[in-house]
């Protein structure tokens, strides 16, 4: 009996080492230890923080996440071990990070109407668009310096050309009106009270509203898509402003005090998609990925305008983006609630590599972690924004900070998440570590 | 003493000779007489018939003269043979058939004492003497015997001669070169005289007979001088070489009646004949077919083991059970508990008897006399075959998005051509404009009353509303183009003063409203407008009022800013009117027909009947053969132009009225969206090969809509690019079902 009985008790234990990568105040020995097999993340989570509490007495309490063969422990270890078949007569060795879940929920920033596009690249300042035509620079959360005046209609997306200098900061806005405009913000501050800005140039030539913009990573060049199912591309040529402001016609839109305004006409034009166009990336010089209402991604060769990729996804497509490995992962959403990301590298098959369904309605956004390989973010119109890490099919983190459609999210300072949506905010969750 | 009876028998077999010649000589004469009646192949028969006949005689006076003989005669015989001595010593052994013929007679000599009045018409019949059968000698040269006789006693062979006292013995008999050595039966064989002769004659090869001429002149028996008439002189008849018609004809039925297989050539097997013995009580409706359907009177249950008189132990019930059967209820309890009796006497009567045949009676009288004809078809398999729903995706399944905003029930909504904006026409009054993507409200119309219709004018480049506010169509104007679009507009709604005439015959004025934003014009009506329908140029738009009688249909060009009546007179109470999607048709809906009108040539073409009770929608196939219409009856019709002027097929699904129907403009769909708040979304697929017909599949039943006064989704649509599906509801909600 007494046998039998420690049998048991040592068949629920499971020999465990932990190990990390972390810096050094939050490693713990490696010296293997017994726990119990129905622990869950929060179970080893604890250990993980009595450990280093013995270690360093005024340690406070951290989540952490754990790895198993390179995936996240989402369930308890005796059913993780389970099913995915790994023995526990050998030492374990769970890795752990830290978890991925923000710690903090700043303020909202107000907008006066639906905020419908954002963009958190520039570490300085948060870019948002909004419904009511104008653009927003957010130094901070609640912090609202500049406002970019001049659209006549919704703005549909916002992206920030210029990241190299602090002071001249230029962003494209990409508006129902039809036009791009491009910006140069200040990059410091100064008073309270937001300065309006004008736009130094109009990017006139779609024939219908400008769904989305997206800036090459060398800065010369702007790409944008449409409802008129055609991708764009404009040169922004900054440095040279005043050269081109002799050469190309002046004309005056709308407001009358505009002098610097100038008008360009599209450099070139992509034509494949057979309905609207609705996001565009552009991650590296050659190479210009699209989604469309058509159903299709595309991945298009900027030196011959043609379509080198096309990849039918069934479902009308709201959102895409490049990150993940090498930079090569699309993950795209639509109208539905999956989150699909593939792999172009994979030969002979166009079937996404992963499905993230835990949204209930339409995604409106995605965006990959820039400097993680594994972590991306998505958005949707049930209000929530969810991280994701591809080594798990559960999100880490749920952020229900919205009470309304969120219509944006993008990733600012590599450990915030910021959002906009139909409630008129943008939120920004802050402290995620990675 | 042998020698002297073989002679005799050879005596007798020359007698017989000549006698059987004399008898065929008889004979002959006789069937020449018989020869007219017979053809020339029967009368040889008759020959050989006769020759068998002197057989017979032959036998019988074998047996007189067995009985008295001549010497005489014998003695002839033996002079007779001398002549031929020499010749005869050469055929000595080659006279092998002679020997035998010899043999044959020695036996017979010994028979003859028990055997006088045994015929010996065969001579072979005279078994041999060796019994070792048809087996080469050699296998007997070194053994005593040749065989055994019928008692059992060993054959033995003859003690062999000395050689010399052979030859002595030879030498002093003159007839020893007469001798021939059998050596089959062991025996030494003397010839006669005139098996010698017989013999010397088949050596020269002549016939074995002295007697017989091979040269004999012919006697020719029939009397040819005294006739006056040749026997037949006539021709062969052409009967007698060509094939006999009705001998073919014959055949030709006989193998025709094989390959029809009448004629069977293997027998089917004989089936071992059974009496049914219930034959005459069977229950088979057949027997009587003659009468009314017959049917028997139920049978009484037979009697089963257990009513014996000494049943089984295993039928008896125990005590208990006994006891269980009177707690039971009286239907449940078993009729006849059995019970063991030693012996048939001691059977008690049957208490039951009477109820039993008054059970009886009632059953007979009671019972069913009418037959239920009931088939057995899986009513499964009476389904159509439809093709799986997962193959016909996508279609709209799920919904995901709402437009929220209005206050009242939504009547109406309309989608723009590129898919981007929705417009919606709802009894609070109000218009909107809504963003699809993001159920954005762009444009806000207040137009203070019912707005009945929305519909959005087919031309991307003219993004403008014609809405049917009471009496009123208005054209408003939306603003979302391009600025050269918006100006094109704005001079498109521009409406002089010298315009609006307000004729009495025109009915209809054109006024300038400029209380909207971005412009409108109302054409003012002198009835209750209830539809309107832009043409697929957007130039044109046709009106409904239900009570303007002969006016109640009208088209307007707004380009000109004219209109004017529909040029046909109308029938009945028009409901809506619909263009044809591709050329110059225009259908008229009335409550119970459609009329399909061609407006080039001014005159109708096609009458549907829909047989409904009061149709309520209609909408056209984009490649315009097909219609569909739905009723407040609830009802669906699907007409195919071509077929026929009935339903091609009639889909009854809601339970309340259908108050929209609607054809998606590339995806091979269709709905129909009813007060009882639910829309159903069915394939149907048109093709284009004229030979089939369309495949209609219901695919799906589309709620979340809440009832309200009554009145459920008021108006569906579909996106014009994906296989979505909007629906209006009375709730105050539009909602987007994706696929």
């Amino acid at each position: 009996m007494d046998i039998d009985d420690s049998n048991e008790e040592l068949s629920r234990r499971v020999q465990v080492r932990f190990i990390t990568k972390l810096e050094a105040p939050l490693k713990v020995p490696s010296a293997s230890i017994a726990v119990p097999a129905d622990l869950t993340r929060l179970g080893l989570s604890t250990i993980i923080n009595s450990l280093l509490k013995s270690k360093n007495s005024d340690w406070e309490a951290e989540p952490f996440d754990f790895l198993i063969d390179g995936e996240l422990v989402r369930m308890s270890l005796e059913q993780f071990l389970l099913a995915k078949g790994i023995s526990v007569e050998k030492i374990l060795e769970i890795e752990y990070i830290k978890a991925v879940v923000p710690r903090k929920e700043e303020e909202p920033s107000p907008h006066d109407d639906w905020v419908s596009a954002v963009d958190g690249s520039f570490p300085g300042f948060v870019l948002t668009g909004s419904y009511d035509g104008y653009g927003r620079i957010w130094k901070a959360p609640g912090l609202c310096t500049y406002i970019l005046d001049g659209h006549s209609d919704v703005i549909t997306s916002v992206s920030v050309i210029n990241q190299k200098g602090e002071e001249n900061i230029d962003v494209a806005t990409a508006s129902k009106d039809r036009t791009i405009r491009l910006w140069k913000v200040d990059g410091e501050c100064h008073g309270n009270h937001p300065g309006k800005i004008r736009a130094f140039k109009i990017l006139q030539g779609h024939n219908a509203s400008v769904q989305s913009v997206a800036a090459e990573t060398s800065c010369n060049m702007i790409c944008s898509s449409s409802w008129d199912s055609s991708i764009k591309l404009w040169r922004t040529n900054v440095m040279d402003m005043d050269g081109e402001q002799v050469s190309v016609k002046k004309r005056r839109v709308n407001i009358k005090d505009e002098e610097t305004q100038t008008e360009e006409e599209a450099v070139s034009t992509l034509l494949g998609h057979t309905q609207c166009v609705s996001s565009v990336v552009w991650p590296q010089y050659e190479t210009i990925y699209s989604s469309s209402w058509d159903h299709s991604v595309r991945r298009w060769d900027v030196e011959t305008g043609k379509d080198s990729l096309n990849i039918f996804s069934g479902k009308v497509l709201n959102c895409i983006d490049v990150g993940g490995e090498d930079s090569a992962l699309i993950a795209a959403g639509g109208s539905d609630p999956v989150l699909r990301i593939w792999d172009p590298r994979k030969p002979g098959s166009s079937a996404p590599i992963f499905q993230f369904s835990f949204h209930t309605s339409w995604i409106s956004s995605c965006k990959w972690h820039d400097k993680s390989w594994f972590h991306l973010l998505s958005a949707s119109y049930d209000g929530k924004v969810m991280l994701w890490d591809l080594r798990t099919a559960w999100p880490l983190s749920v952020m229900d900070s919205h009470e309304d459609k969120v219509l944006c999210a993008d990733w600012w300072r590599g450990d915030s998440v910021i959002s906009g949506g139909a409630d008129s905010k943008l939120c920004i969750s802050s402290g995620i570590s990675m | 003493m042998g020698a002297v009876a073989k002679n005799k028998n050879e005596n007798n077999r020359e007698n017989d000779s000549d006698r059987r010649r004399v008898i065929g000589k008889d004979n002959v004469a006789e069937a020449q007489s018989d020869e007219e009646v017979y053809p020339s192949g029967v009368t040889s028969h008759a020959c050989s018939d006769s020759e068998s006949d002197s057989d017979y005689l032959d036998s019988s006076e074998d047996g007189e003269f067995e009985g008295n003989q001549s010497p005489v005669d014998s003695g002839a015989e033996d002079s007779d043979s001398f002549d031929d001595e020499d010749d005869d010593k050469t055929g000595n052994d080659s006279g092998l058939s002679g020997d035998e013929q010899g043999n044959s007679d020695e036996n017979k000599s010994s028979e003859q004492p028990q055997g006088g009045e045994e015929s010996d018409s065969s001579e072979d019949e005279v078994a041999p003497r060796n019994t070792i059968g048809n087996v080469p000698l050699e296998w007997y040269k070194d053994e005593e015997l040749i065989g055994y006789d019928i008692t059992g006693k060993k054959l033995k062979k003859k003690e062999r001669q000395d050689k010399l006292d052979a030859f002595l013995a030879s030498a002093d008999d003159s007839k020893n070169w007469r001798k021939i050595y059998d050596e089959y039966n062991d025996e030494e064989v003397e010839l006669t005289k005139h098996e010698a002769r017989l013999l010397k004659r088949l050596l020269k090869g002549k016939a074995p007979h002295v007697d017989f001429d091979p040269y004999a002149p012919y006697v020719d028996w029939f009397k040819w001088d005294d006739a006056i008439h040749p026997l037949s002189n006539a021709p062969e008849p052409k009967r007698r070489f060509t094939p006999s018609k009705w001998e073919a004809k014959k055949v030709a039925k006989l193998v025709r009646a094989i390959r029809e297989g009448r004629i069977k050539f293997d027998k089917p097997k004989e089936e071992s004949q059974v009496y049914d013995l219930w034959a005459g009580e069977s229950s088979s409706p057949t027997k009587k077919s003659g009468h009314l359907a017959y049917i028997p009177a139920p049978k009484p249950k037979l009697p089963g083991l257990e009513e014996s008189y000494n049943p089984p132990p295993e039928y008896i019930p125990t005590q208990e059970e006994i006891n269980s059967y009177q707690l039971m209820n009286e239907e449940d309890c078993p009729k006849f508990i059995p019970r063991r009796y030693t012996s048939m006497r001691n059977i008690p009567a049957y208490d039951n008897a009477v109820k039993d045949t008054f059970e009886r009676c009632l059953d007979l009288y009671l019972c069913p006399r009418v037959r239920k004809k009931r088939l057995n078809i899986d009513p499964e398999s009476l389904k159509p075959k439809l093709p799986s729903r997962r193959d016909l995706k996508p279609y709209p399944i799920t919904c995901y998005l709402e437009y929220k905003g209005h206050k009242g029930a939504v009547t109406s909504i309309s989608t723009d051509t590129s898919g981007q904006w929705i417009a919606s026409g709802s009894s609070d009054g109000t218009v909107r404009v809504w963003e699809v993507a993001t159920c954005r409200c762009l444009r806000i119309w207040e137009i203070g009353e019912v707005v009945k219709h929305v519909a959005w004018n087919p031309l991307p480049e003219l993004p403008i509303l014609a809405i049917v506010v009471g009496a009123d169509v208005l054209v408003l104007n939306t603003g979302l183009g391009s600025e050269e679009d918006q100006k094109q507009v704005e001079e498109l709604l521009q409406v002089g003063a010298a315009t609006s005439l307000d004729d009495k015959t025109l009915s209809v004025s054109w006024i300038q409203d400029d209380r909207y934003r971005y412009g409108a014009i109302k054409l003012q009506h002198f009835k209750t407008v209830s539809s309107v329908e832009w043409h697929r140029k957007g130039d044109y738009l046709s009106t409904v009022m239900p009570a303007g009688e002969s006016k109640a249909i009208m088209i307007h060009q707004l380009s000109k800013r004219l209109t004017q009546r529909v040029p046909f007179k109308l029938h009945g109470l028009p409901v809506t009117s619909v263009f044809h999607p591709t050329r110059s048709i225009f259908f008229i809906a009335t409550k119970k027909n459609v009329r399909v009108y061609d407006l080039l040539k001014q005159k109708l073409v096609k009458k549907l009947e829909t047989g409904l009770r009061e149709v309520s929608s209609i909408a056209i196939h984009p490649a315009g053969d097909n219609v569909i219409v739905g009723s407040k009856e609830g009802k669906l019709s699907w007409f195919d132009m071509d077929l026929s002027s009935q339903p091609f097929r009639t889909l009854t699904c809601h339970p309340k009225d259908i108050t929209n129907v609607a054809f998606h403009r590339s995806y091979p769909l269709f709905a129909s969206c009813s007060d009882d708040c639910t829309a159903y979304v069915f394939h149907g697929m048109v093709y284009s090969d004229l030979n089939q017909n369309p495949l209609i599949v219901p695919l799906e039943i589309l709620r979340g809509h809440s009832s309200s006064n009554g009145r459920g989704i008021l108006d569906c649509k579909f996106h014009p690019r994906q296989p979505w599906l909007f629906t209006a509801g009375a709730d105050s909600l539009i909602k987007l079902y994706c696929h």
